[in-house]
């Protein structure tokens, strides 16, 4: 006999249709659309928002690559990128003083070529209303921002004042697509055109101009430019490239993401362990039909080909129907954060698509494939003497392929291969420690079944303990699997659901009610109390005041700062800029210091010490200093090593001191650099504070802005409500996938369950063959369900505990928790879950005749 | 007869370890089927006559002496080699029907067909059915046929290959009598109307006495029994 491959293709796909009457089979493409669903649902949304983000990305950065130092970029460098295939457009930045009559304002300049912007749009109103124009005021024209307007009276029609020219305000700039938040730059927007920037005649010798280079261009142009921008930042020009300098996404989102790429792997696991259950049984239904294939001619490579077909068909299908599911399911995450998503997502891309199928395909090959090469070794004899069957995959090789496979999809999906490892390692001990723990937990439900008192009737319940507690022991083999599977299964569908409160709860935390929604700058040192007096109790949580001392790095380690950084950080901004410097007696709310020691705990603060040398000798005393741990890992400084800032005419050299962690979400004020009091009090400081007022307070806020004319006030609700709304979408998108995840869950105690029915069946027409009743039956099979749950509960706790500590620690930046209501949720859930669900699905066995349940052995 | 055996066997030995002893279950037998003979092959239950069947039909292998099929040596075949050489040309029928239970009367039918490259394998299945009775019940699971529908069924998958040597292990072992006769009637008829070579064990001497030659295995070896020696 030989089969050609159209035969045997339509061979395995008929004999695949009349198996999907088969429960396995059924639980088998479940178990496989549910891994394609989820991981194509998450991979469609994070591919999306990827692409979208990196778009945005390019937007707000103003082109792909961008090039900014402080003189005009030369002609050469012009004509290699545009060789390479770049469109460039320049841009001048600086502050000037506008004017109009008798008013001057502050300014920050913006000044645009006809190429501008190359993205998006800029929201200007021209007179008629806020439009969206992709261009830049027109030569002779200026856009200003609202406040600027405001500020000058200026409206549209009037000429400012720019240096040396005056200009026609044209619009009124709501919006710049190239918009970089912050706080840095606290003056009002102006926008003008390149050609009127010479005859404004403020780009002097001297002047504090930056000059920007902004080019658009695909990626792998960019890639081919790394040698010359690699050079560009060595000779000190700040060098942005949106693929590698991707802009910091909030620290929810990014859990967020991780926390749906974990959510999507623990799906594929827990359909890889309901695939694994459910092929046992499709194997064990198969092994006659094998048998009888031999018998007809059929060879060990044609039977393992048919089988397999079949299978490969299973889960093509599958995919399809999980990919629809996962598209449908993107759309749906993406729905529920679609208001946050300021830009337009880029439509699905294919790869997600294929890495579903490749993922169908890897959890079959990988949970079945093992356990399906059994088939193979059938011999034909088993036709005539039934017992001979080959023998069971090995636990381990069966353990060895899976881990393998989900190792290799770990890796596929964080591209982190020393996680993957780890966690797989992680795991494999779990799995030795849960057989161990397993086994013993079996032996010790026998021996309490064994003490149970062996009294009472049919219906006693302490009956129906004894003897479901004394059936799944003795079953121990199978138990062990279905113990396994469960606790890996509620491990699972905890962790997930643990993670995903703390998560929450630690947003929450991160934004309550009274976070600051204004900040106030430029308070003087005389107008100090005033202000915190006036603020009095309409504030009902503030920020302390800092002072804010202005200082420029001049020197690390006695070197210029630009040859003491690595290469990649000569362009660095805080290079070239004054930054916002101050002191403090204690470490600051919401800072956390990750090395070294706060000022009070070095040697020499008290009295006499170092302190009184500096005020004694400031510019040669080394002062302890504390930086933010992000701006020392960029700059490769160390606890010793030492700054020098330029405040004034004066330099001051701080050594590194501590290193200190603090979150740039909080909406406080957070500073880079830090120093000990007795230091910067001589020079010329202001202070700064952030603040929550209600909506209602307008008349605080009149009082502050009329007592305090100086002082700058800021509002933040917009970006404040901006931030919650997402953390409010990102709730519902977690629990969308929370959602898929239980479902998985669920396919697992279908396949388990439906695996061991041929089993219980026989076990259920025996005892009714010895007389048991039907509500005995009932509650036999209920209390062996329950207690397989409970067991299963108690061992997925304990896993869910031990790994939601280390994902904490090791992925979420998290401090690790204990769940106390866990150890009781799960044991009972499991107990109840377990128990309804397999007490429904034996409920028609109960009702068979036992002729028939024992005559159902080996069949559906 | 002249033409050449489609079964020859020859010092046909089997041994198989039970612990720590060798059991001798067949020793130096021999055995000629010729192409459209009906044998019996009678025995006492642990005879070992199962496991000459399947011997004879390649499902095993002996541990010592000859055994050929269609004229080519079974020792000179892996076992995937027997599997090609048994394609479309054995038939087999079982005591226990071994029909597959998620399969329908017809599927079970199909079943051998599609394993070998012909045409119209459907038309064909209906027609044997048809013909062992069952034209009705095509679309019937086998628990919901009775024990000798379940028997015609795999009459009807044994001969639909038109196969040469149909091999036929207890056929009315699980039947009672009255069936077990009607399932003897339709096995020769449809024996007859192919002309296949059958080679059956039983320990039903109605059956055995029904075919041309009748063999007893006793103590490992085969003795030719003359009709009359066997007892109704």
């Amino acid at each position: 006999m030989s089969l050609t491959a159209l035969r045997l293709a339509r061979f395995s796909a008929r004999g695949l249709a009349r198996d999907l009457r088969a429960a396995d089979v059924r639980a088998l493409f479940v178990a496989l659309a549910l891994a394609v669903a989820a991981s194509t649902m998450i991979g469609f949304f994070l591919d999306r928002l990827d692409r979208g983000l990196e778009r945005q990305a390019s937007q707000l950065l103003g082109g792909d690559l961008v090039l900014e130092q402080g003189r005009p970029f030369d002609a050469e460098l012009r004509q290699t990128l545009e060789e390479a295939g770049l469109v460039l457009s320049d841009q001048v930045d600086m502050v000037s003083m506008a004017s109009l009559g008798d008013a001057f304002q502050p300014a920050s300049v913006k000044v645009v070529d006809r190429r501008y912007p190359l993205y998006g749009g800029v929201h200007v109103d021209l007179g008629e209303g806020t439009e969206v124009v992709a261009r830049g005021p027109a030569p002779g024209e200026a856009w200003l921002a609202p406040r600027l307007a405001l500020l000058l009276e200026a409206e549209i029609g009037d000429r400012v004042r720019v240096g040396e020219t005056e200009l026609t305000v044209a619009g009124l700039v709501e919006r710049e697509p190239d918009q970089s938040a912050g706080f840095g730059n606290f003056n009002p927007r102006l926008m003008m055109h390149m050609d009127d920037l010479a005859a404004t005649e403020l780009v002097q010798d001297g002047s504090r101009v930056e000059f920007e280079l902004l080019a658009a261009g695909p990626p792998d142009i960019i890639d081919d430019l790394a040698p010359l921008l690699a050079q560009l930042r060595r000779d000190g020009v700040e060098v942005r490239d949106v693929h590698r300098d991707r802009p910091q996404l909030g620290n929810a989102l990014e859990r967020a993401e991780r926390y749906l790429s974990l959510a999507g792997l623990a799906a594929v696991l827990l359909a890889g362990v309901a695939v694994a259950m459910a092929t046992r049984r499709y194997v064990d239904r198969h092994l006659d039909t094998a048998a009888l294939m031999r018998c007809f001619g059929a060879t060990q490579r044609e039977l393992i080909r048919v089988f397999s077909l079949q299978l490969l068909w299973l889960a093509l299908a599958a995919s399809a129907v999980g990919a629809v599911l996962g598209l449908a399911g993107q759309a749906g995450l993406l729905a529920l954060l679609t208001a946050f998503l300021p830009m337009e997502l880029p439509p699905p891309g294919a790869l997600p698509l294929w890495l579903g199928v490749l993922t169908a395909l890897a959890v079959l090959v990988g949970f079945a494939g093992p356990t399906l090469l059994r088939l193979k070794k059938v011999s034909a004899l088993k036709v005539l003497r039934r017992e001979l069957d080959p023998l069971p995959a090995s636990a381990w090789l069966v353990v060895a392929m899976a881990s393998a496979v989900f190792g290799g999809l770990l890796w596929l999906y964080s591209g982190d291969l020393g996680l993957s490892v780890g966690l797989l390692l992680g795991g494999l001990v779990m799995l030795v420690v849960l057989w161990g723990l397993g086994s013993l937990l079996l032996g010790g439900v026998l021996r309490l079944a064994d003490r149970l008192p062996r009294r009472g009737g049919q219906d006693d319940l302490v009956q129906a303990l004894r003897l479901g507690g004394a059936q799944l022991a003795r079953r121990r083999t199978a138990s062990l699997g279905q113990l396994l599977a469960f606790s890996v299964t509620f491990f699972a569908m905890a962790m997930i659901a643990l993670v995903r409160g703390d998560l929450l709860t630690t947003w929450e935390a991160q934004l309550p009610e009274d976070t600051p929604n204004y900040f106030a700058i430029n308070i003087q040192p005389h107008e100090r109390e005033d202000f915190e007096a006036t603020l009095g109790s309409a504030a009902d949580a503030r920020s302390a005041l800092y002072p804010m001392v202005r200082g420029r790095i001049t020197a690390i380690n006695d070197l210029p700062p630009r040859e003491a950084v690595p290469a990649d950080a000569r362009g660095d901004n805080t290079l070239r800029r004054e930054l916002n410097l101050t002191w403090r007696e204690t470490l600051p709310e919401g800072n956390r210091l990750v090395a070294g020691q706060w000022f009070d705990a070095l040697e020499g603060a008290e009295p006499g010490g170092w302190l009184g040398q500096v005020a004694a000798e400031p510019a040669v005393t080394r002062v302890p200093i504390s930086v933010e741990d992000g701006l020392a890992e960029r700059f490769g400084l160390r606890l010793g090593d030492t700054l020098t800032f330029t405040i004034g005419s004066e330099e001051i050299v701080g050594e590194l001191a501590s290193l200190r962690n603090l979150d740039w979400d909080s909406f406080r004020p957070n500073f880079f650099v830090i120093f000990p009091p007795g230091v910067l009090e001589r020079f010329g400081h202001s202070y700064i504070t952030a603040f929550h007022l209600d909506a209602g307070e307008t008349t605080t806020l009149r009082e502050l802005v009329r007592a305090f004319p100086g002082v700058t006030l800021l509002n933040v609700d917009a970006i404040l409500g901006q931030v919650r709304e997402l953390l409010t979408q990102v709730t519902r998108a977690v629990e969308l996938v929370l959602g898929f995840v239980l479902l998985a869950g669920v396919s697992v105690l279908y396949a388990a369950l439906t695996a061991s029915r041929p089993v219980r069946a026989h076990e259920s027409g025996l005892l009714r063959v010895f007389g048991a009743g039907n509500r005995m039956l009932s509650r036999v099979q209920g209390a062996e369900f329950a207690i397989l749950g409970l067991a299963s509960g108690l061992m997925g706790a304990l896993l869910a505990e031990l790994a939601t500590a280390a994902i904490y620690l090791a992925w979420f930046d998290l401090a690790p928790r204990l769940h106390g209501g866990l150890w009781l949720a799960l044991p009972l859930g499991g107990a109840l879950l377990i128990g309804a669900i397999g007490h429904l699905l034996s409920r028609d066995l109960r009702r068979q005749a036992p002729a028939a349940s024992l005559g159902l052995l080996g069949e559906t | 007869m002249d033409m050449a055996p489609i079964l020859h066997a020859e010092h046909l030995a089997k041994q198989v370890r039970s612990g720590d002893r060798q059991l001798t279950i067949l020793s130096d037998l021999a055995l000629s089927v010729f192409p459209g003979e009906t044998v019996a092959i009678l025995g006492q239950s642990g005879a070992g006559k199962s496991t000459l069947l399947g011997l004879l039909a390649g499902l095993d292998l002996p541990t010592g002496g000859e055994l050929s099929m269609f004229g080519q040596s079974l020792a000179a075949l892996d076992e995937d080699g027997r599997a090609r050489l048994r394609a479309g040309r054995v038939g087999f029928v079982f005591q226990n029907f071994q029909l597959l239970p998620t399969l329908t009367a017809l599927e079970n039918v199909m079943l051998p067909l599609e394993l070998s490259p012909r045409a119209g394998t459907e038309a064909r299945a209906r027609e044997w059915l048809t013909r062992v009775g069952l034209g009705e019940r095509l679309d019937h699971l086998p628990k919901q046929l009775s024990g000798g529908e379940q028997q015609r069924v795999a009459l009807a998958r044994a001969f639909v290959t038109g196969a040469e040597l149909v091999f036929a292990d207890e056929p009315t072992g699980n039947l009672d009598p009255d069936t077990g006769e009607r399932i003897i009637e339709t096995l020769f008829s449809l024996n007859r109307e192919a002309g296949t070579t059958l080679v059956l064990v039983t320990h039903d001497h109605a059956l055995a006495r029904r075919c041309d030659r009748c063999l007893r295995l006793d103590h490992g070896r085969l003795e030719t029994l003359h009709l009359d020696e066997v007892s109704a």
